[in-house]
């Protein structure tokens, strides 16, 4: 994707997660704004480092990477970051990675409708199993360490 | 990640050819958000629907094969905008962690540790796959949550025909399909158990999958909204994690472990003899050249030479010869 396309993609769902925030929350437009605007700023540093730099990690790492930066201690603006991006409630940018989800997947309905009840079981198992291994782990070794 | 040959000539035609998708995403986003939450109540947890749930079955309504709003052009445009969409969430929850950045790096040796656990799964699902007859599906089926990046990974390293990699996309169809659902479902369940802390929790809901991460964990904030920071913090650290480590896991340990146990374990629990378990590697190895449908039928018939040979050569146990009668049509049944 072209550096263009990101940024009006983004402002697409900029103005999504805003639409989500007004009428999931109540939160006006002009509340919503200085966070949803933080909040494509990181989302678009983010696809502009991943461009050019040479380590080959996703670009969901580079976003979350900047994002927790510019929140921490050490960042000048931090206050501000994380305040603007409290007006952003949790679930508000989710709604549209579900449309957008669900529409990806929409051509694959016949196939998962064909997959039977033994692929279902197994997904089933595999996300339970992923999710519990590391719930024992991080419990166990949050212990040990005197975390919690 | 860098490619150089791009998916439309301009901003221009994407804009043409993606303008409903944008539009029905509004359309769905209103909707959802204005229907909101709905709590159901189950045992000492509680079934919560995010609006996510609803656009995100609206969009599959509104696909090729039901609505028809949209054609398959359209759609393929649709996968590649998921990631943009997930990406300023995924900076919220940055947000969270660094403004928490103190208590996660308190936790740092938790976090990294926790990551080995994603490998579990391994040992709780393959064996499982095998005892429902699957055969070297199970390995692409197993090895990892099978979202796309390993879904790339198996393609290109078994071929895109090969059984790892349908087990893989299968794998990836289904969990795409009720994943977001019930791994927020399933997280609340767990949590209601009482037995495991918030922030164990937060980090065991970065599984590598965006989607179903933010689910986890919309679930587990409603459930304990002390904390939600915390929990979202936590989870948007072991998802970069995963992120960044996944495909790395799955290539050296995930993989070869799969690999390991299925050789271990096939022969027993995938219910065939030593002679059925060879046939069925070489089963594996031929349907990966995908060979057309009429060949496939003589490999039934080399399974059962290669069976009467370990047969009369003595070297298998008789219990296992019975079993090896039942295991072919099992195999069979996996060639389509």
């Amino acid at each position: 994707m072209r550096f263009k396309e990101w940024i009006f993609l983004l402002i697409v769902v900029g103005l999504g997660m805003t639409v989500a925030n007004l009428i999931g929350f109540g939160v006006s437009v002009t509340d919503s704004l200085p966070g949803v605007l933080i909040l494509l700023g990181i989302s678009i540093v983010a696809v502009g480092i991943d461009r050019v730099s040479p380590l080959k990690l996703p670009v969901i790492a580079y976003c979350s990477l900047l994002a927790m930066f510019l929140a921490s201690p050490i960042s000048p603006i931090s206050d501000f970051v994380i305040q603007a991006a409290n007006k952003i409630n949790f679930t508000a940018p989710l709604t549209m990675v579900g449309s957008y989800a669900g529409m990806s997947i929409s051509n694959q309905l016949k196939t998962f409708v064909k997959q039977g009840w033994k692929m279902v079981i197994i997904t089933v198992l595999v996300m339970t199993g992923t999710f519990i291994g590391s719930l024992v782990i991080a419990q166990l070794v949050l212990g040990w360490t005197g975390s919690i | 990640m860098k490619k150089v040959a791009y998916t439309y000539g301009s901003l221009g035609e994407r804009i043409k050819t993606e303008w409903l998708i944008y539009l029905l995403a509004f359309v769905f986003i209103a909707i959802s958000d204005w229907i909101g939450q709905i709590r159901i109540p189950v045992w000492k947890g509680s079934f919560i629907i995010f609006p996510i749930f609803f656009a995100l079955f609206m969009g599959i309504l509104s696909g090729p094969q039901l609505l028809k709003i949209l054609d398959n052009k359209k759609v393929q445009g649709a996968s590649k905008l998921v990631i943009v969409a997930i990406l300023p969430f995924i900076a919220k929850l940055g947000i969270n962690a660094g403004a928490n950045i103190m208590i996660v790096l308190k936790a740092g040796p938790a976090l990294l540790l926790q990551e080995i656990g994603n490998l579990f799964t391994i040992f709780f699902a393959l064996p499982i796959a095998l005892l429902l007859g699957l055969k070297r599906e199970s390995i692409g089926a197993t090895h990892s949550i099978n979202r796309e990046t390993n879904l790339a990974l198996m393609q290109d390293m078994f071929g895109p025909d090969a059984p790892e990699s349908r087990g893989s996309l299968s794998v990836y169809i289904v969990g795409g399909m009720v994943g977001t659902i019930y791994f927020g479902f399933m997280a609340s369940m767990v949590a209601a158990t009482g037995w495991f802390h918030p922030y164990a929790l937060g980090m065991s809901s970065g599984v590598g999958a965006g989607i179903m991460m933010a689910s986890a964990v919309a679930s587990l904030s409603e459930m304990m909204p002390a904390f939600a920071e915390e929990i979202s913090a936590f989870a948007a650290t072991s998802e970069t994690l995963s992120g960044v480590t996944g495909i790395y896991v799955a290539i050296f340990i995930g993989i070869p472990l799969c690999n390991w146990l299925y050789k271990h374990l096939e022969p027993t629990l995938g219910r065939v003899t030593k002679a059925g378990r060879r046939a069925a590697e070489m089963y594996a190895d031929v349907s990966a050249q995908t060979l057309p449908e009429d060949k496939k039928a003589t490999l039934q018939e080399v399974e059962e030479c290669l069976d009467t040979e370990q047969v009369d050569t003595g070297t298998i146990q008789s219990d296992q010869a019975l079993i090896c009668d039942d295991s072919v049509p099992v195999t069979g049944d996996e060639s389509k």
